[in-house]
């Protein structure tokens, strides 16, 4: 073969090399057996006339060719870097459809949450955290406490016995607050106490929308030397300002309970804007300094050691927290209620 | 209790607004609820001076008038009323407020009236709301000042319009703020002002009185004190208009001039006073005694009552005539015909008192105040009041004298107050003059003494008896606002340890929340029945139930013995709701009555469990998931790794396959020789009785008792990681239907050890081609030791294990 039959060759399928269209995987395969293949391909056996010229136009005829294969090669390569990525789209995943999910999403119940939120500030602040049992006696519950005999909660109108109590006095109760959980703790040691009990508590109330027989309390209670009131409003200005946010109004009130003196409730305003007032003063704990005759009662020198005491309803708070306005519907279980906690 | 804001201004002197005092009884320890408004609403009406009153030039019965109403010019007002007179002082509604007239609110406005502009209108009484006339403008009597806001006007000449109540709360420590002049002493306390008293004078001793009553107490702890005065010639009849609103004005409707004397005074002073027709009491004889029991008493409000043992009986000569510090008796009430009427003013125990009124179920204004506790030295003034203002208002003659029995006189303590314990409780330091400024102040005797206060506890307060009680009174009066907050507090001085109970539970949370449980709270109370039903053995309860005295309710009686019937009711309560999953848990307190020795109250047992329970769909159904209703396994698994999270691996395991009382088919878990709990299908009647559509399972725990053996497995030591290479083996066997898989791999992990390191199955089928009840169980086995093992010694063990299980089980390797 001469050069000049060679170039034409070259340019022949230089055409066919451009022409050839490249849109599949087979194609591609097809384009490389017939341009490139080791054996027969087109490019490849133009090569081998190479040697058949003479030698001063080998040169220019190699060249030409290389150039050629290069393009060859490139057009390969661009094509099968533009149908593998087609390719694997081709396979179709419908990215649209749902995520699979082998459960249900689970969920704590909202006075878990809420007693969770309050526990959690007042761990933050140091408090341990004790429990007690539901069913107590008269002296843990009251007579310990300062209540006096004739005291109304020690009525059967107010509290559910399980043993009666004699004019007042002794009977086994399910238990009206935590803070007995406050005299088991300072029995079994010795100051400096500084803890928080949670749990559920009894009343014996009607059902409605605003009160049920049993509820849930975390109180508190902080004993040592130098502990004064202005501690207790500091400790549950805190707390109020933790749970409720920095810029809650607060009141600090006396107030009057048997176990605590002086006694003081904390309120904080909650903005209604129906209200003529434009919002109104909530109680949401009472508190006090721990009476003498408590710590009396449970051989701790109140003129050495001073303390303070709270005590705060979970239900409440939880119910302002999430606008809950019937107490019913924690007990109930609705999973549409759940669902959304 | 009501307290009227007119009556408190007869004792002291308020210059603060209502919105101001609200706050100041509140800061002081007297909870003011509510806040009304009593009578018509006069806002925006002010006095006006009627300057002078020209003709209307368009229309003949309509007259214009200059009116100065305080501001800059005097306003033109248009009017149609015929008594409308120059130098008049009139009511004027400005431009802007709203009156409420004829059921219609209607608000005023500037407007041409006939083309005169009118600003303001001049009102008749029932524009205002304050009468039904309508006969002409009112016009205002007496001192009026153009301008002032016509509720000043009307509550300045005491026209009882205008008048706020404020609805207090009195906590049991203050029964002397049960009556306004005791809520005024607070006041005036706080306010640095004085304290206005009615002046009583004391009467004379007389014979006159002993002539005609005779007084004696027989149960002297319970009446320490009995004053009566007599008031002859009265004319029981309507009170006057002021006493009428003043008792409106704090929520007690008005009777006749005598009953509504002695309400007056009790809400005045606190004493509860009762005032007997004398000439129903047979042979002018008091006698107060303490009841047997059993007898029978008519009060005045008609109702017949069984008397319990040592009530209060007030008696005359015959029969009881009024329970003492209760309510007086139907057969010696005041009435129309009466003439001479006998003031009962005593002092009555309040223990006594509230023994007495919860047990016959009457609450009055009178024993409200006895079981607080009244002034025990109040009795002969309270008296003297109520006789002068009967004399005044009912035309009657006060029988000279007082008849005061006090055979058994209280006796107050003085009470030490350090100054130096004030900073110690308070944490701040009030001046020694305020303190006991403030405690003269609430009628507290002082005599100092270096830093003692030695303070007389005055009558009207007898809940004060410690020093503690005092720093209280003084810190309400001084504010707790004046504690500084914050405060420099110390970080105490030991950092609490947590609770292993309290994270156990939290991480149970964590697991059962990523398994699509949902927590439950559950009411402690369930029926006697329901109770009885579920205490079983079978559920490690079956023990005697814990019942309340005084239910609330019968679905609520007892003490629930395990939380499994309020997981039923949750189930059935969503199931008749369409919702699902039916996925719960909840942690509670459980109960019975027990012989063995209490950890807390004898005679009960009560401890913590967990319960979980299941029932219907697996899983949400999805596009390529087959649906699947939960079944036993499934819950098994849960708990398998609950227990795994826990670190409890040497738990034992009672397999149960017989239907019990509560349950189909259960295994029990020990951890030594402690049972931890059950996991169980429900019985098949009990899934029907409660509503559920597909089998239910669940698994209750002692909670308490898994927290404890969690921690005792809890310091776990690392074992170096094996580097060396793990081989895995397969073997299938083919074996009887009725072989239970766990004693296969009790055993092939007997044989296996110590090279097999992890043994678990991965395919269980039944196949008729296996022969008729086999099965196929297949095990995925792991060999490891810390040397490279050799295939051989793999071979031989498992060989050793096929062997095992073909002697055993007659199990047959599958090729």
């Amino acid at each position: 073969m001469e050069e000049n039959s060679l170039n034409t060759a070259a340019a022949a399928l230089r055409h066919q090399v451009e022409a050839a269209s490249l849109d599949s995987a087979e194609e591609l395969e097809h384009f490389r057996i017939r341009f490139l293949g080791q054996k027969n391909g087109r490019i490849t056996r133009l090569f081998k006339h190479i040697p058949q010229l003479p030698p001063k136009e080998r040169r220019d005829a190699g060249r030409l060719l290389n150039e050629l294969r290069t393009f060859a090669r490139a057009k390969l390569e661009a094509a099968r870097t533009s149908v593998t990525t087609e390719e694997a789209a081709v396979q179709g995943l419908d990215l649209t459809l749902p995520g699979r999910s082998n459960q249900w999403p689970g969920s704590r119940h909202p006075i878990t949450q809420a007693l969770a939120a309050i526990k959690d500030i007042f761990i933050r602040m140091g408090f341990a955290v004790a429990e007690g049992p539901e069913i107590e006696d008269d002296w843990h519950n009251f007579t310990a406490l300062n209540f006096p005999v004739d005291h109304p909660a020690r009525d059967m109108q107010d509290t559910l016995f399980v043993e009666a109590s004699d004019q007042g006095t002794g009977g086994v109760m399910l238990r009206t607050h935590t803070s007995p959980v406050q005299i088991r703790t300072m029995l079994a040691g010795d100051p400096p106490f500084r803890l928080i009990a949670p749990g559920r508590v009894y009343r014996n109330e009607a059902i409605t929308y605003k009160s049920y027989c049993l509820f849930h309390q975390v109180e508190g209670l902080v004993v040592d030397t130098g502990v004064t009131m202005a501690d207790l409003k500091h400790t549950l200005f805190g707390f109020a300002r933790a749970f409720f946010g920095d810029d809650v109004r607060l009141r600090f009130r006396p107030s009057f309970f048997p176990f605590t003196e002086p006694s003081a409730e904390l309120d904080v305003w909650w903005a209604l804007p129906e209200h003529p007032k434009g919002g109104r003063w909530m109680e949401i704990l009472g508190s006090g300094m721990v009476h003498p005759n408590v710590l009396e009662a449970v051989g701790v020198d109140p003129e050495r050691y001073t303390g303070y005491a709270f005590g705060m309803g979970v239900e409440r708070p939880a119910m302002l927290r999430y606008g809950i306005s019937d107490i019913r519907t924690f007990y109930e279980n609705d999973l549409r209620f759940l669902d959304q906690f | 209790m009501k307290i009227s804001l007119n009556w408190l201004q007869e004792y002291v002197d308020i210059s603060m607004s209502t919105a101001e005092l609200e706050e100041q009884l509140t800061l002081s320890g007297l909870e003011v609820e509510d806040v009304t408004s009593i009578g018509p609403s006069v806002d925006g009406v002010v006095v006006g001076h009627v300057l002078d009153v020209q003709p209307h030039p368009n229309a003949d019965r309509l007259t214009v008038c200059r009116v100065e109403v305080g501001s800059d010019a005097p306003a033109q007002i248009v009017c149609g009323a015929p008594n409308v007179r120059a130098g008049q002082h009139v009511p004027v509604a400005l431009p802007g407020c709203s009156l409420s007239i004829n059921g219609k609110s209607v608000k005023i406005k500037t407007a041409k009236l006939r083309g005169v502009k009118s600003a303001g209108m001049i009102c008749a009484e029932d524009e205002l709301g304050l009468s039904d006339d309508h006969s002409g403008i009112m016009v205002l009597e007496g001192r009026a000042v153009p301008g002032e806001p016509l509720a000043d006007y009307l509550r300045r000449v005491g026209s009882g319009v205008g008048d706020m109540t404020f609805d207090v709360v009195i906590t049991p420590n203050r029964p002397d703020a049960a009556c306004h002049i005791g809520v005024a002493r607070d006041i005036a306390a706080v306010t640095r002002t004085a304290l206005h008293l009615p002046t009583c004078p004391l009467p004379e001793d007389s014979e006159a009185i002993r002539i005609q009553l005779s007084v004696s107490i027989e149960c002297t702890q319970l009446c320490r004190r009995y004053a009566a005065m007599l008031v002859r010639g009265v004319r029981v009849g309507e009170s006057p208009q002021w006493l009428q609103q003043r008792l409106i004005a704090v929520g007690l409707r008005p009777i006749n001039n005598i009953v509504d004397i002695t309400n007056f005074v009790m809400y005045e002073c606190g004493q509860p006073l009762h005032a007997f027709d004398y000439d129903r009491i047979a042979g002018g004889e008091i006698m107060v005694r303490a009841s047997k029991g059993g007898e029978q008493f008519a009060t005045l409000d008609g109702k017949q009552h069984t008397l319990p043992a040592d009530t209060v009986l007030i008696c005359d000569r015959q029969q009881p005539v009024a329970l003492g510090g209760i309510m007086g008796g139907a057969n010696s009430e005041v009435d129309k015909s009466t003439t001479t009427v006998l003031i009962e003013s005593a002092w009555f125990d309040p223990s006594a008192t509230r023994r007495t009124a919860r047990r016959l179920g009457i609450q009055t204004d009178a024993s409200y105040r006895f079981e607080r506790g009244v002034d025990a030295s109040g009795q002969v003034r309270a008296a003297v009041r109520a006789a002068l203002l009967m004399a005044e208002l009912s035309g009657g003659q006060i029988v000279e004298g007082c008849i005061d029995v006090h055979p058994n006189p209280l006796v107050l303590p003085a009470v030490t107050l350090r100054l130096s314990r004030i900073p110690v409780i308070l944490g701040i330091t009030i001046p020694a003059e305020e303190v006991v400024r403030i405690l003269n102040a609430l009628g507290f005797g002082v005599r100092r003494a270096g830093d003692s206060l030695r303070c007389q506890v005055p009558p009207h307060r007898p809940d004060v008896s410690l020093e503690v009680d005092l720093i209280e009174e003084v810190a309400r009066i001084y504010g707790l606002d004046q504690i500084g907050e914050p405060h420099p507090s110390a970080v105490p001085g030991s950092v609490p340890l947590e609770r292993p109970i309290d994270t156990r539970r939290e991480s149970v949370h964590v697991l059962l929340n990523g398994r699509g449980y949902r927590e439950i709270y559950t009411n402690s109370l369930v029926e006697k029945d329901v109770a009885e039903q579920f205490s079983d053995p079978s559920l490690g309860t079956g023990y005697p139930v814990v019942e309340t005295l005084n239910p609330v309710s019968t679905s609520m009686t007892t003490l629930r013995p395990t939380l499994l019937p309020g997981l039923l009711k949750v189930m059935q309560f969503n199931t008749h709701h369409g919702q699902s999953p039916l996925r719960f848990y909840e942690f509670g307190h459980v109960f019975h009555r027990t012989a063995e020795q209490a950890v807390y109250i004898d005679g009960y047992a009560e401890y913590e469990t967990l319960i979980m329970g299941i029932s219907g769909p697996i899983r949400p159904k999805a596009w390529d998931d087959k649906d699947r209703d939960a079944d036993f396994f499934d819950l098994k698994g849960d708990i398998e790794h609950l227990l795994a999270a826990f670190g409890l691996s040497d738990v034992r395991v009672q397999y149960h396959n017989q239907s019990e009382a509560i349950t189909a088919c259960q295994m029990t878990l020990f951890y030594h020789k402690h049972r931890l709990g059950c996991i169980a299908q429900l019985h098949p009647d009990l899934q029907r009785q409660w509503d559920l559509r597909s089998p239910a399972y669940f698994a209750e725990f002692n909670w308490t008792r898994l927290v404890l053996h969690a921690e005792e497995n809890s310091r776990r030591k690392f074992t170096p990681v094996n580097r060396h290479p793990a081989a895995d083996r397969d073997i299938a066997v083919v074996l009887p239907s009725s072989q239970s898989a766990g004693p296969l791999l009790e055993t092939i992990r007997n044989v296996g050890a110590p090279l097999l390191q992890d043994v678990r199955v991965f395919d269980l089928y039944e196949d008729p081609r296996l022969g008729s009840r086999k099965k196929s169980l297949a095990f995925a086995l792991r060999f490891g030791a810390r040397r490279t093992l050799r295939d051989r010694e793999i071979d031989r063990k498992v060989g050793q294990v096929v062997k095992a299980l073909h002697e055993l089980y007659g199990a047959e390797l599958r090729s």
